[in-house]
């Protein structure tokens, strides 16, 4: 029943970021724009935001085994809608759905976990981690799957595992007596936390670029396949999972906050100051994404439901303000980096013009590869172009194919320098959102935090 | 550890991959700027034909774009368009934007000692009467230019002194 029960909150929470990878194949599919197939993951977060505690209070009332079970078969009902969508808003209604059922079945959990577990600290410390290694696994296993199949795959595996995780929480429901006593119980409820919740939503803005933004710069930016990408953001949650395993070391939730809020900033800063455009210049940044998530995260909902009643609702309140966080990352760095492409594709178009003009190569050459270029510019209808095969063949005098060797070369770093650039803006902010976090934090009593 | 340990480790840890991403190059690593048309390059050094044409475009392209405030490079993707061309070849300012960076270029191949002054003054001559339609194809193919001296192409690196 744990495990049923820790998938359980990992589907829901992994489903925040399970569709990044596939966002790119997701906008070509329907041939829409980067900030309206953003509302796949937007609407996502925010409805999961605005119906977390809502959810809980209904889990409550109708018995949280039946809740769970209620919202997970929302949830596979939604995930098939999801993966059957064929338009942009039929996708994201579905998502809208999904995210429903996502908090409900979450919610729930939470109220069921500490009878598996043994105490109510323990299985805030279950739930919680469940729902980072979904949030943290979401883009590889997306990435994995948009390349080998499809990005509707993503949804039509879900709705499957979804379906055994309800089956195996369903004896409970059926044995479960709901009612009153539940309802009695709803009256003790206490106030959120509210420095606890604020530093979570702060946190989670930052870590929506970490999840988004790092993405798209590997597959649009850099031009790697969504098999490529996924590989490479896994260093994130394996640093993640081995500082998990020794988080709970340091006893002091509020060091464990302040650390991993120190970390996430210090490696969306590092994104946003890329020295070079390669995978593993990403890897530090990673590292420290990953142990700064699994520190922060932890301590965070540790401190936000401890000696609070009931677990559900204030489960229901972070899981509120860590979704509300995304949406908010998302709507501010979306427009930032959006703009920042457009303004780095001219400065690209103006560095590769200057490449080709001073490149050593003959005139005629030199017009024919302008005209090869232009013809791949259009090809890609204003995405990052591969440039590659506009220097397919090489010229047959030497001369002239040692230049276009070194001129292939400099548009590439060229073209590698713009796509970069366009998304340090939007690290740099994600930064800052994490560094916010500390506010609450240094104004939260020492008792409490 | 403690709690202090942790959060001084994870602040250095933080500021170390900041300090030395910043060290490697992480904040200027963007697209390289563009040079100020108005500035003379250098003539590069090197002979034949093709060499001086290529220099001989270079040199007007500079020159044009700086007559209109603009960067070299910016001039090139305008005139890279069937409007843009268009637009260059129909508005008398902008032809002659055009015809003052040919001369512009013709001045530095002769400073440069890549025309002779005879061969140079010939061109100034062509250039001043070429019709507005044409400047365009003359900075782009600056050998043609050179051929319309009337005499033998293929021989011009030999007179050139190439």
């Amino acid at each position: 029943m744990r495990t049923a029960l820790g998938m359980a909150v990992g589907l829901v929470l992994a489903d925040s970021s399970v569709v990044v990878l596939a966002l790119p194949e997701i906008y070509r599919d329907y041939n829409v724009s980067v900030s309206a197939v953003i509302w796949v993951l937007v609407a996502f977060n925010l409805v999961l935001a605005a119906t977390a505690v809502p959810a809980a209070a209904i889990a409550r009332r109708v018995g949280p085994a039946r809740g769970a079970v209620a919202g997970l078969g929302v949830f596979t009902a939604a995930s098939l809608a999801c993966g059957l969508s064929g338009s942009l808003a039929v996708l994201v209604a579905a998502r809208c759905v999904q995210a429903a059922g996502g908090a409900l079945a979450a919610g729930a959990a939470l109220e069921l976990l500490p009878a598996e577990v043994g105490s109510e600290r323990r299985a805030a410390i279950v739930w919680a981690a469940a729902g980072a290694t979904g949030a943290a696994i979401g883009p590889a296993a997306g990435g994995l799957l948009t390349q080998l199949v499809s990005w509707q795959s993503i949804f039509l595996v879900q709705a499957p595992a979804a379906l055994v995780v309800a089956l195996a929480i369903l004896p409970k429901a059926r044995a479960e007596a709901g009612g009153a006593a539940i309802r009695a119980e709803l009256r003790r409820t206490g106030r959120p936390h509210g420095a606890a919740n604020l530093a979570l939503g702060l946190v989670s803005a930052g870590l929506a670029a970490a999840l988004f933004l790092l993405v798209l710069l590997l597959i649009e930016g850099w031009r790697n396949s969504p098999i490529e990408a996924a590989l490479a953001v896994s260093v994130l949650p394996i640093s993640a999972l081995v500082t998990g395993r020794f988080a709970g070391a340091v006893a002091d939730v509020r060091g464990r906050a302040i650390a991993g809020i120190l970390l996430l900033a210090g490696g969306l800063a590092g994104l946003g100051v890329l020295p070079h455009a390669s995978i593993p210049a990403t890897f530090p940044s990673q590292v420290l994404l990953g142990a700064g998530l699994a520190l922060v995260l932890s301590a965070l909902t540790e401190t936000a439901l401890e000696g609070r009643a009931p677990q559900a609702i204030h489960g229901g309140w972070t899981l509120a303000a860590r979704h509300a966080g995304v949406v908010l990352g998302l709507l501010v760095m979306t427009p930032v980096f959006t703009s920042d492409l457009t303004t780095q594709r001219a400065a690209a178009e103006q560095a590769g013009t200057a490449a080709l003009l001073d490149a050593q190569i003959s005139i005629p050459e030199k017009f024919s590869l302008a005209q090869r270029l232009a013809d791949r510019l259009t090809a890609e209808s204003g995405k990052v172009p591969v440039i590659a095969p506009a220097f397919d063949p090489l010229p047959s005098a030497p001369a002239d194919r040692a230049g276009e060797l070194a001129l292939e070369a400099d548009l590439q770093n060229q073209l590698d320098r713009a796509a970069t650039h366009a998304f340090s803006a939007s690290f740099l902010i994600a930064a800052l959102f994490a560094l916010a976090a500390l506010l609450p934090i240094a104004f939260a009593r020492r008792a409490t935090l | 550890m403690s709690s202090r340990g942790l959060i001084v480790g994870s602040g250095a840890a933080a500021a170390l991959l900041v300090l030395v991403s910043l060290a490697l190059g992480g904040a200027s690593y963007e697209p390289a700027g563009v040079g100020d048309p108005c500035q003379s390059r250098q003539w590069q050094p090197g002979s034949g034909l093709d060499h001086v044409a290529q220099q001989l475009s270079l040199s007007a392209l500079d020159g044009a774009a700086c007559e209109l405030h603009v960067s070299r490079e910016t001039l090139v993707i305008s005139l890279a368009s069937p409007q843009g061309r268009q637009a260059f070849a129909s508005d008398p300012q902008l032809a002659d934007s055009l015809r003052a960076g040919l001369i512009k270029a013709i001045d530095d191949a002769e400073s440069s000692g890549d025309l002779p002054g005879l061969v140079a003054a010939g061109l100034r001559e062509v250039v001043a009467n070429l019709p507005a339609d044409q400047l365009i194809s003359t900075i782009r193919n600056a050998g043609g230019l050179l051929g319309q001296l009337g005499v033998d192409v293929p021989s011009l690196p030999n007179i050139l002194g190439g």
